[in-house]
């Protein structure tokens, strides 16, 4: 009788899990997102959002968690659902990978925590100063540091350890120098034992904030050798950041413990340990269970709503978030033609994917600067005023088009790589582009390892749609990659010339000339100008910038000194600085 | 000493020592088929090999494209090509996987952090097969249990509520039962871990890699208690899906055996139901389900890919899954062997284990 009424009550609970599990159907999508990153263009996933809006009422509602005035200390288990790529600073360039770079390292100037403009001295002693002709750049380094194994670190080591960035970067898989040192810096060298000389190419206006990315870590030469990468070192691994990684268990977890050799106050935790997930919703069933404290990237918005409701969590909207465009092709047919791309760009309703996909929850993206950087505009809702059908069906009748001849036009999207949302964002604007009525979409979705390959190539999708998010603050960063040839973001290269193919070369005049202005006002002047270009040739279209979500348990809190403390201090640059992490001691 | 090696050491030497041991105790007949076995398995992981390397390379997309994405210049495409052999003609490179097979080196990965295989394969093996075998044992021993008190109480409640549940499990998919498990004993109970294979608290020197054998080595109870409270959930859902074919193939069978006449002489001769059941009925009706375990081991690791996702479970199948979706052809091709060795080694004990059994069959 006993066994029966166990099985009685099984069936019961099965029954009853599977009516709270019915009411999300979005669960299963989630848990099958493909999370692993390759660049820092921060590949996330996020679920399908109708409910989002919630989410965002919930962030804007959660108090700050402020910790008592002395930290408890302590452990933090963090959640991540990011894989490790590489963690050798002349190579890593994805989120995850500098995150944990930042930790156990520290770059020569940094950002506030929580903050994405107040940039202050890393490991450096000042702000770097340029020449004249702003041809070198000259930076001090702290007196007496150390990497976290007492090594010191001076200038010639410093040197020769930021060199790797421009030498041997190219021969890893991930190449960041390629991105972030060989554009920029010709050569690095050691006036003295703490004097850093940068020599440029050219001058740039950035090159401050360019010193804030990881990629601007001196490595330890006991770890990371001048002539070779060391992709996948052995902890422990130390630098000359506040953290040492203490233990690495691949595929499972990084624990990083105080470094006793900083030069900064001490973290207010005793240990970190990042824990890594193969799916989102084993992390919010785990923070949710209080098997990690916090649960970040990647969660996704569907979590971070149901993950409100939990007593004793805080679901928190992070002030960062990568941006979906979609890729022109301007080498292939149709996209081409000039008014095609035009015609696109008019049909484009981005306040209806921000409140059919996100409940509103994310903000439009009416440029490809973001607002909020030097000189963004909005250049493609003044050119476009889009939507604007009839501006639209003007232009494709100016190509050629009619309701009886129709633009076939292919849209290839990733369905698994950036979740479900973008893939709903994606067949969103497929109805948009239809609705001309002079347009038949042909849809395709392809995997990720099949369609990144496809889109690079330039020879087989005319209209795609990728990420992006910036590896320094600054509008450059989000200009120069879709601009110059061989830039990044439009992944669609050609074999010769300094531009991406098709693209008007006055673009490229203006960002050399936005580079060099070091006059805040004329640099905007310019900035504002490329965008116009930028828009009027359909280099991409904008669509939305996608939020990023954290959620902790009580207990846990960030720095209430630092902006944004609420979402631990993590801002606008979207780094993760575990030192400012306390606990209140339960 | 490397992990895989250890590995060989603690589940390769007791399966030789029992071959040996069959070997030398067995028929010249059941010799012969051994020696023929072990000579065929050799051609059917090759030729395996074989399908999946020229699969893999027929597939759209490439290791470079994966790696590289949007900074594969043609230059650097071509060095990454020719650093990893890839520019060589197919001939070459697959004689050159073949040859890679009998030394047991697979070279390195081909993304990302670009290790030696085997070390990547020394962490992940032993997390799948810790997992697999307690789920084979569960699914065995539960499904034969209530198989055959299904069989013996034909058409009672406890008939019916067993064929219930072998269908309703072996219909529940893998990871949707994984997470209904994580909600009710993970978050609602507290009774267990949500996912991992350890407690990331608590240090284990780790030598094997499998971790119960690390905590006992080590003599780290804590280690061990957290050990097997994080192989719970993994190995309840496994083992409770795998669980329902095994218990509907044992019914089935008791059912058959008792109804046999020899069955029914030995009720006349007054002798126990209990052992009619152990000693007739249930020795008869274990020869199929011995079959179907080798036939389940292919099954046992599809399932491990949903469970070990779902867990977090660093295992042979996430990392399967990942490195196909990368097209990393070496990780893809080393794993697939080991699959492949794997799924022979069973098979190959099954047959063994079958001929013991059954006494009719002569090879």
């Amino acid at each position: 009788m006993t066994k029966k009424l166990l099985l009685v009550i099984f069936a019961l609970a099965l029954v009853a899990a599977a009516c709270d599990s019915s009411s999300d159907d979005t669960t299963t999508t989630a848990a099958a997102e493909e999370t692993t990153t390759t660049a820092a263009t921060a590949e996330e996933t996020t679920t399908t959002a109708a409910t989002a809006e919630e989410t965002t009422t919930t962030a804007a509602a959660a108090e700050a968690a402020v910790c008592p005035s002395e930290s408890g200390g302590g452990t933090v288990i963090i959640g991540t659902t990011d894989a490790i790529a590489s963690l050798d600073p002349a190579d890593a360039y994805s989120t995850r990978d500098w995150e944990i770079l930042r930790n156990f390292g520290e770059p020569l100037l940094k950002w506030v925590p929580g903050s994405g403009d107040e940039l202050v001295e890393g490991i450096a002693e000042g702000m770097p100063t340029p020449s004249e002709d702003g041809l070198t750049w000259t930076i001090t380094l702290r007196e007496g540091l150390t990497f976290g194994d007492g090594t010191p670190l001076t200038a010639d080591i410093a040197a020769a350890q930021l060199t790797r960035l421009l030498t041997i970067s190219e021969t890893g898989p991930n190449q960041v120098g390629l991105t972030l040192g060989n554009p920029y810096v010709d050569s690095i060298e050691a006036v003295d034992d703490v004097t850093l000389q940068f020599n440029l190419p050219a001058p740039i206006a950035f090159f401050p904030q360019l010193l804030a990315s990881a990629a601007y870590i001196p490595a330890n030469p006991a770890t990371y050798p001048e002539g070779e990468l060391n992709i996948f070192p052995d902890a422990p691994l130390t630098g000359p950041g506040p953290w040492i990684v203490t233990e690495i268990v691949p595929d499972e977890t990084v624990t990083l413990e105080p470094n006793p050799n900083y030069y900064g106050d001490a973290p207010g935790v005793d240990k970190i340990i990042v824990r890594q997930f193969a799916d989102p919703q084993s992390m919010a069933l785990a923070v949710q269970s209080g098997e990690i404290d916090v649960a970040w990237r990647i969660l996704g918005a569907e979590l971070a709503v149901e993950l409100a409701d939990v007593d004793g969590l805080n679901s928190v909207v992070v002030p960062a978030g990568p941006i979906r465009y979609l890729i022109i092709n301007h080498v292939l047919e149709p996209t081409n033609d000039p008014n095609v791309r035009k015609a696109i760009a008019s049909v484009i309703d981005r306040d209806e994917l921000s409140d059919v996909i996100f409940g509103g929850a994310v903000d439009p993206l009416f440029s490809q600067v973001p607002p909020g950087f030097l000189g963004a505009n909005e250049a493609f809702d003044e050119l476009y005023a889009s939507p604007d059908l009839d501006e639209a069906r003007a232009y494709l009748e100016a190509a050629g088009y009619s309701e009886d001849n129709k633009l076939q036009l292919p849209v290839w999207y990733p369905p698994e790589h950036y979740g479900a949302t973008t893939a709903d964002g994606v067949l969103l604007v497929v109805q948009q582009l239809e609705a001309t009525g002079m347009i038949e979409v042909d849809v395709q979705a392809q995997e990720w390892g099949t369609y990144i390959g496809a889109v690079v190539g330039g020879e087989e999708y005319p209209v795609s749609v990728l990420g992006w998010f910036f590896d320094f603050p600054d509008p450059e960063n989000y200009l120069q990659p879709f601009i110059e040839n061989g830039g990044i973001g439009t992944m669609v290269t050609s074999k010769e010339g300094d531009i991406s193919p098709g693209v008007d070369p006055a673009l490229l005049e203006l960002l050399t000339a936005s580079r060099a202005e070091t006059d805040t006002a004329a640099r905007a002047e310019i900035l504002d100008e490329l965008q116009n270009v930028y828009a009027e040739e359909v280099v991409t279209v904008p669509l939305w910038i996608e939020p990023e979500y954290i959620v902790y348990r009580d207990g846990i809190c960030g720095d209430a000194s630092l902006p944004n403390p609420e979402s631990l201090n993590i801002g606008p640059t979207m780094e993760f600085v575990y030192s400012v992490l306390g606990t209140d001691g339960s | 000493m490397h992990p895989l090696l250890l590995i060989f050491l603690i589940f390769g030497i007791p399966a030789l020592i029992g071959l040996v041991y069959v070997y030398s105790r067995g028929s010249s007949g059941l010799r012969t088929y051994m020696t023929t076995r072990i000579a065929l398995t050799i051609p059917m992981i090759l030729i395996l090999a074989t399908v999946v390397f020229f699969v893999m390379r027929i597939l759209p997309g490439d290791p470079i494209d994966s790696t590289l994405g949007p900074k594969g210049t043609a230059e650097i495409k071509e060095r990454f090509a020719e650093q990893h052999g890839l520019n060589d003609p197919i001939f070459v490179q697959y004689g050159r996987f073949v040859g890679n097979v009998f030394t047991l080196d697979f070279g390195n990965s081909l993304i990302q952090s670009q290790r030696p295989i085997v070390d990547e394969l020394g962490e992940r093996l032993p997390a799948t097969l810790e997992m697999i075998i307690p789920a084979t044992l569960l699914a065995l021993g539960l499904g034969i249990f209530l198989g055959t008190r299904a069989g013996i109480r034909r058409k009672s409640a406890s008939d019916y509520g067993s064929r219930i549940f072998s269908v309703m499990i072996y219909a529940m998919p893998i990871f949707w039962l994984g997470l209904l498990f994580q909600l009710i004993f993970g978050v609602w109970l507290g009774w267990t871990p949500i996912a991992g294979r350890i407690d990331p608290q608590i240090p284990l020197e780790r030598t094997t890699n499998l971790l119960i054998v690390d905590s006992i080595i080590t003599l780290n109870w804590a280690a061990l208690r957290s050990v097997l409270a994080h192989l719970i959930l993994p190995t309840l859902t496994l083992g409770l899906v795998l669980s329902g074919v095994f218990l509907r193939l044992t019914r089935i069978n008791v059912i058959e055996t008792n109804q046999e006449e020899y069955v029914a002489a030995a009720r006349a001769r007054g002798i126990s139901q209990g052992t009619i059941t152990r000693r007739y009925a249930l020795q008869n009706a274990m020869i199929p389900v011995i079959t179907l375990i080798g036939l389940q081991v292919a099954i046992l690791l599809a399932g491990a890919v949903l469970t070990e996702t779902v867990f977090a479970w660093p295992g042979m199948g996430r990392y399967l899954i990942q490195r196909i979706l990368s097209r990393d052809f070496t990780a893809v091709q080393s794993v697939i062997v080991f699959f492949a060795l794997f799924v022979a080694v069973i098979s190959l004990a099954v047959d063994i284990l079958y001929s013991l059994l059954d006494p009719r069959v002569r090879y």
